[in-house]
Formats: structure tokens, sequence, C-alpha cells
């Protein structure tokens, strides 16, 4: 479904010197996969996700997407922000159907679709609320929707639940492992959180910092579907022996990278 | 005991003045003491040409009665609102080119701050030979006045949308035009009104020195001919007017931006 070869990508700072934020990075995503991407802070999982939504150029390799190179934004991919990214002015409604609009859907249709997916996210009765009215829980909901309602065959999910807190993020959890397993499009969902990795992934890609490569792909054996129930797969002992395994990973990065003053 | 009852009802009280307060209205009240404190003055100052607020509401009765006034408000109306329209879609136009495109705003920027912090008033000769001593004139005057601070403050709201808006709308597809229109005209809207807000005051100062130093018509005509006679009444008379009009055309933009920025959340304004 996505094919990364040789992606590499550099930035240049205030100083003029460059930072290698992705190197060599080689990755399959399957279709209907559910692919978490894990990493410390400036390991470039964020700017991995923006290339393959087309956002930000890169210096080398290539992103292919159902064997079409990408070369900007388009109809098969859509972005689930970690900052909701939502319209302020703009009522639940018109933002779940912003993406539709933009792409020249008839307001008719772009409504019905918008109040049906409304509906899968929980937010009925709130379509003529503005972002600011709502918590950042049901701020991401509408985040989800939006992204969801132009079907996308890949959902790009930028550390979304990154700005909630731990109850609405282990509900959003729930709901988006339902959704998921309802609709199955292919996932791609950068996370800081190993717990989150390993509950939401089929796979985990472990990336590490400076430059950002890929250090390990971990696959994920717990059973599916998971939506039931998040807090028992947390207890079992695949679950713990994943999370362990990729914290002494995680632990020797940082431990690598501490006599360099580079800590993060 | 009863000490601790006395602070509790002294601290009541005290709560209870401050709510009272806040149901004074406070525009009306300002207005008020300004009009008494000016009366006050004029009274006791006993000077010719500071006549007190009694006086110059009579003579403002009188040059309406006469005639004199209506005719010169419409003249002095229709040159505002000429030079206004202009200000406002020019400023927007040029305003949005800047804050978009760093080349716009490289070859025009040194031009707008120039002409914004110029005064306005030097150009009058140069418009005077260009549009003769008639309305043209007076309209490019007023566009001197009002037009940079839009163009400033467009350029700046333009410029202060918040970039994961726009990644946003790119990543659904949304080209240049969606994105100016869907995206950073409604978030710039609130900073572009204040620039409009600016706009109109400094449009009604134009206006009234156009009026007085270029082509002498509507009101600025009856305050050159009434300074010319040492008549202050009339001039302040006149003055009221032209506060009277700068008022009127806030509100008007103050309508809009309260239709335009209604989902600009109510705390970050100030209510106290």
């Amino acid at each position: 479904m996505i094919k990364i070869r040789g992606l590499g990508k550099s930035f240049t700072g205030q100083d003029g010197s460059t930072v290698a934020a992705l190197r060599d990075v080689d990755l399959d995503v399957g279709a209907h996969e559910f692919l978490t991407v894990l990493g410390p802070s400036g390991c470039g999982k964020t700017t991995l996700l923006k290339a393959v939504a087309g956002l930000v150029p890169w210096d080398d390799g290539d992103i292919l997407v159902d064997g079409a190179p990408v070369r900007g934004p388009g109809p098969d991919r859509s972005v689930v922000f970690q900052d909701f990214a939502l319209l302020p002015w703009a009522t639940v409604l018109d933002n779940v159907a912003f993406g539709l609009r933009m792409r020249g859907v008839g307001r008719a249709e772009r409504e019905e679709r918008a109040r049906s997916l409304i509906a899968t996210v929980g937010l009925t009765g709130f379509e003529s609320k503005l972002p600011g009215e709502l918590s950042g829980g049901m701020q991401q909901r509408v985040g989800i929707a939006r992204a969801l309602a132009v079907r996308p065959r890949v959902l790009l999910m930028d550390e979304p639940f990154g700005a909630v807190d731990e109850q609405t993020r282990r509900l959003l959890q729930e709901e988006l492992l339902s959704i998921w397993e309802e609709h199955r499009p292919t996932v791609v969902f950068v996370t800081h959180s190993m717990e989150e990795a390993v509950l939401l992934g089929d796979r985990v890609v472990l990336m590490s910092a400076r430059p950002g490569r890929i250090a390990d792909i971990v696959p994920v054996g717990l059973p599916r579907p998971r939506a039931g129930d998040v807090g028992a797969l947390g207890k079992s002992g695949e679950y713990a022996e994943i999370t362990a395994y990729l914290w002494d990973r995680l632990r020797a990065m940082h431990a690598e990278h501490r006599p360099a003053g580079a800590a993060s | 005991m009863n000490a601790r009852d006395g602070v509790v009802k002294v601290r009541s009280d005290v709560v209870k003045v401050r709510h009272g307060l806040a149901h004074v209205p406070a525009a009306p009240v300002a207005l008020a003491a300004g009009a008494a404190a000016w009366e006050l003055t004029g009274r006791l100052a006993d000077a010719s040409f500071f006549p007190p607020i009694s006086t110059v509401l009579a003579r403002l009765a009188e040059l309406t009665g006469d005639g004199t006034i209506l005719p010169a408000l419409r003249d002095s109306l229709v040159n505002l609102a000429l030079g206004l329209v202009i200000s406002l879609v020019g400023g927007l136009v040029v305003g949005v080119a800047m804050g978009r495109f760093r080349k716009v705003e490289a070859a025009l920027g040194v031009y707008v701050y120039a002409l914004l912090t110029a005064p306005s008033l030097v150009f009058a000769p140069v418009f005077f030979s260009l549009f003769g001593a008639g309305r043209g004139a007076i309209v490019a005057v007023v566009v001197t006045y009002a037009m940079f601070v839009v163009i400033v403050n467009t350029a700046a709201a333009i410029r202060s949308v918040p970039a994961h808006l726009v990644e946003m709308a790119r990543s659904y597809g949304a080209g240049e035009v969606q994105v100016l229109l869907r995206v950073m005209l409604p978030a710039a809207a609130p900073m572009i009104m204040a620039g409009a807000r600016l706009g109109v005051g400094r449009a009604v100062t134009g206006m009234i020195n156009g009026e007085m130093f270029i082509a002498v018509v509507g009101l600025g005509h009856i305050v050159t001919e009434a300074g010319g006679r040492f008549d202050s009444a009339s001039v302040l008379a006149v003055l009221l007017v032209v506060i009277a009009v700068a008022l009127g055309a806030v509100a008007l933009v103050q309508a809009v931006d309260r239709r335009v920025t209604r989902w600009v959340p109510k705390t970050s304004r100030g209510h106290r």
C-alpha cells in the first residue's frame, strides 16, 4: 500500500548547519494495516508522516502509495493533526465537511456525509457548536471525523491523542480501534507513547534520532478485535513483553545520545 | 464572634459597591462628566475663544436651523464615504498581497511605511494640481490618511494566520485561492477589522483637513469661515458634528466587526 525507499531529508538551521532529519528510511505498510511509529522526540517521525501526506518535500528517495509516487497531498490520504487544526470560526458540521468542500463536493452531499461521520465519532447534537466550545477530546473527534469524511485509503495520524488527558486518551483509542475495525483504512499512527503504540498497532516501527532512521520493527501479536477492552489487553503477558523490549531499546538510544549532550 | 461578623459585613458592602459600579454604563457617564467639565471651564474661564457647551449647542441649533449644516454635512459624508471605500478595498488588496508574498512586501513596504508616517497634508498641493479644487482632491486626502493603516494591519493579520491551519487546508488539496478565502481571510478578520476601525478614524480627520485646506467645501468650509471670524462657538459646533460623524462611522465598522468575529472567544476581550 505504502512503499518508502531510501527516504532522506535534512533541515538547514538558522546558523547554516544541516541536520539530518531522516536518513535511508525503507518502510512498507500493508493494505488495511495499522502501523504505529514510535520514537523519541526529534527522531523525525512527524516529518516522515508529513512526507507521506505530501505536506513536506524531501531530498532523497521515493514514496509510493498504491504504486503512484507521492507529489503532494492527494485524495487517497488524509491527516489527523496533533493540535487538531480546526477552524475556530466554523461549526463542527462545517469543520467536518471542510475536506469535502475543498474537493468540490456539493453542499447537500457533504453535509449528509459530515452528519454521518459526526454520529460515528459520537458528536451528534454538537453540529452547530464552535471548536472553542468543545473539550480537547471532542475537538479531536471532530478532527478524526473530518479526516474520515473524505473516505481516505490511508489515514495518517500525527500524535493525535498527545494533547488530551489520560482518560480521554483511553476512550479515544478504543473508539479509533472500533472505527478502524469497521472501515479498515490503512493507518500510520505516530506516537511517543509505548503503551499506545503496542495497544493499537499491528506492528510498531521504532525510530532513532539524529539522524532519524528505523531502528527496529516489532510485530504485535495481540488478538483483534481489541476495541472492546483496551485495559484488559494492557494486562496480558505479550503486551508486557513487547513494552519491556521497546523500553530497553529506547533507553539504550537515550544512553547513546547522552555523551554528545543531545539528550532529548 | 462579633468582630468577625463586622468584618464579614464590611466585605459584603465592598462587594455590593463594586457590583453597583459594574452596572453603571461607562460611556454615558463619561460623556456627561466631560460636558459638565466643559461647561464649568467655559463659564469660569470666560475666555472668548472657549465658550461653554451650552453656547456651542445653541449655535449648533442655529446653524442647523438656517440650513448651513445639513448641505455641508451631506457633502462631507460623500467625500468620506468615497475615500473610505477606496481605502478599505485598496488596503485589503494591497495588505493581503504584502502579507502573502515576501516579494510584494519588500517592494511596497518602504512606500507604505513612509506614507503611513508622513504628514498626509504635505501632499495637498500635489492633489490640488492633479485633481483641482474639487471632490477628487479631498477624496485623495482621505485615502492618504486612511489607507495605509489598513494595509499595515491587513498585512500583519495575514502573516499571523496559524501555519497549521494552512497546512491542514493544503492536506485536503486546497489551492491558493481556497486557502486565501476559506482559511486566511477568516482567520485574519479580527485584526483586519481593527485596522479598518483605525482607518475610519483617520479618514474623518482626512476629510475635515482636506475640506479646510484644499477645496473649501462641506463642514471644513464652515470651520474655515468661522475661524476667520474668530467665531469659536461655530467652530466647536461643527467639531461636535464631526465627532458624531466619526463615532457613527466607527459604530458602523463595529457592527460589521461583531458579525465577522463572533467566533473570537469572549474571554480574550475582557468585559470588566
